[in-house]
């Protein structure tokens, strides 16, 4: 029967029995491979896994220019990238999204470009962030912050006008509120926990920008080296990283679910 | 101060060519209960709009308390239908939030944490005694989608009654709600008027004043203390529903039966010069009480003169 509840335990075996079969399935495309080819790095056993990891954790010996193992230059480059756009994207979305819900001379001009604009690919728009701002970090915070802003910004703008009705502000007036403190008292905490979804839904679509970018042009950064590596066909690092990557997403993902949990305890979906 | 909580004077509203009411004069004493009751479509709502300031009429004026409305604002308070509460408020919360606003600055909030948290404090305490004496003390800490429909209907009068308003405007106040609950609420309404009357005696200004709209011609009759009728079912009706009845009430205390047949002529008097559009009359024949209401407010005057 469709939804029929399942007990508990069952639920979690088929969930440990999903990623075993996962693996399982892996490590025998892996031998079927390399029994067709005993040099094929393409899909590397699982044991050659570790190797992957301790690769990118090794410091890189240069006598004269010691530097920091590879994963720690990547993951820097492309955190700070992300961080600085994120936040940047998300400031200037829930301004402009709140104020054009708030305010029908915002919304008349600005909506059809918001609208017209969160439809274009942030991909697309590449060569014109790399024509406007060059290939060095404010490249690719541009991409970021305006390849999350437009589509953010509709999607708060939307979160206003359906969550605050005219009767909450109204009443809110009658209760001696200023316009700001009608902003900040019962918009921005109203919508709040749409913020922290929207944020949450836009990290995915922030890395596939800024991938994109660091693999077109990056010198460092986690797209940048996925690319270096698998040109050589060194894809147990290519692995590593790709599993980095949705550990990064999983994490960011939960610390907004729990944020969300902790400041907006009577959000119900 | 004015001796009308509520003024409101040759008002008319038209949307586009059509005009929806014509000529409105109302005023409302301290203390009153006022039920406007009148068919479906026929301009209460967009009388109640313009009295709370959100919907300026076409012509007329509105005062509360000699001041002229120019938008909603701290003088008329409004409860809902669907009552309207903030989510992300828990009851004391929702109920404290006009406190808030009225004694505390935006800045203070960010930049006097401290004297603003001893505010909060009292505001919070205030707004639980409130609660308490409306028979909500296990509300409290429950955020509104806790709560059940009469909960948050009472809690949401409070957060209005509060502050004190000159005047609360009840729009549907317990149309969503279940008979019992319907029951406890018209309860209230009455102990509150037993609370005007007490202030009455006393000298005092009366702190409740309520203007209800209702579809619900007993509950109107049972609460107010006096019963609008707004209608088109009048000789100029082309022109827009004006006051064809308006008339005083039987009082009715919390600990008196619930005995509706107490106005069952008043009822269908009220029926059939509002309802009824094969009865077309003048819209001045069932309204009385303009006469009595100047009696009133001399009294009110000289009362506060006295004190």
């Amino acid at each position: 029967m469709i939804r029929r509840t399942i007990p508990i335990w069952l639920f979690w075996l088929l969930a440990i029995g999903g990623v075993i079969a996962l693996l399982m399935s892996y490590e025998i495309v892996s031998i079927q491979a390399t029994r067709i080819n005993e040099l094929q790095n393409t899909i590397p056993s699982l044991k050659k896994l570790p190797e992957g990891i301790k690769e990118i954790f090794r410091p890189q010996r240069e006598p004269e220019n010691p530097k920091p193992a590879m994963f720690w230059v990547d993951i820097r480059a492309t955190m700070l990238r992300l961080g600085i756009g994120m936040t940047i994207g998300v400031f200037f979305s829930v301004l402009v999204g709140v104020l054009m819900g708030a305010y029908r001379w915002i919304e008349a001009p600005l909506s059809p470009i918001v609208m017209f604009l969160s439809k274009v690919p942030p991909t697309a728009m590449m060569p014109i962030y790399f024509a406007l701002a060059g290939i060095d970090l404010s490249m690719f915070v541009s991409v970021v912050a305006l390849g999350i802003f437009f589509s953010m910004t509709q999607s708060i703008y939307q979160a206003v006008c359906q969550d605050v009705t005219d009767e909450a502000i109204n009443k809110a007036y009658t209760l001696g509120a200023s316009e700001l403190e009608i902003i900040y008292e019962v918009i921005w905490k109203q919508i709040l926990p749409k913020i922290i979804d929207s944020i949450r839904l836009q990290i995915g679509p922030a890395m596939v920008f800024l991938l994109a970018a660091e693999m077109l042009v990056g010198g460092a950064g986690l797209g940048y080296q996925i690319r270096m590596q698998s040109k050589t066909y060194n894809m147990k690092v290519v692995y590593v990283y790709v599993t980095i990557l949705a550990m990064i997403g999983l994490a960011a993902e939960w610390i907004l679910a729990t944020l969300r949990r902790k400041l907006c305890p009577w959000y119900v979906k | 101060m004015s001796q009308f909580a509520l003024e409101v004077k040759s008002l008319s509203h038209s949307f586009g060519s059509y005009r929806v009411l014509d000529n409105i004069n109302l005023q409302v004493l301290p203390g009153q209960i006022v039920a406007v009751v009148g068919p479906s479509g026929c301009g209460k709502s967009t009388l109640l709009k313009a009295i709370l300031g959100t919907n300026p009429p076409t012509s007329g004026e509105i005062l509360t308390d000699g001041i002229p409305v120019r938008g909603p604002n701290r003088n008329v308070g409004i409860v809902y239908q669907n009552y309207s509460l903030y989510d992300f408020m828990n009851a004391e919360q929702n109920v404290s939030f006009g406190l808030k606003l009225d004694e505390t600055s935006f800045l203070t909030r960010f930049f006097a944490i401290r004297t603003y948290w001893e505010k909060r404090k009292k505001h919070l305490a205030k707004s639980r005694d409130f609660l308490r004496e409306l028979g909500l003390e296990n509300a409290c800490g429950k955020y509104p989608h806790e709560m059940s429909g009469g909960m948050k209907q009472r809690v949401a009068v409070a957060q209005a009654f509060i502050m004190r308003p000159k005047i609360v405007l009840l729009d549907e106040p317990f149309g969503a709600l279940d008979e019992a609950m319907r029951e406890d609420l018209q309860l209230m309404l009455l102990r509150f008027y037993q609370e005007n009357l007490l202030a009455k005696k006393e000298g005092r200004r009366p702190e409740y004043t309520i203007l209800m709209v209702t579809h619900e011609l007993n509950e109107a009759i049972y609460v107010a203390d006096r019963v609008i009728g707004l209608s088109r079912f009048h000789t100029q009706g082309d022109q827009g529903a004006a006051i064809v009845y308006d008339k005083p009430c039987p009082l009715f205390s919390p600990e008196d039966p619930r005995d509706f047949s107490r106005f069952a002529q008043q009822r269908d008097e009220l029926r059939k010069a509002v309802f009824n559009d094969e009865y077309i009359k003048d819209r001045n024949k069932y309204v009385t009480f303009w006469s009595e209401l100047s009696d009133l407010a001399n009294s009110v005057a000289s009362t506060t003169t006295q004190k």
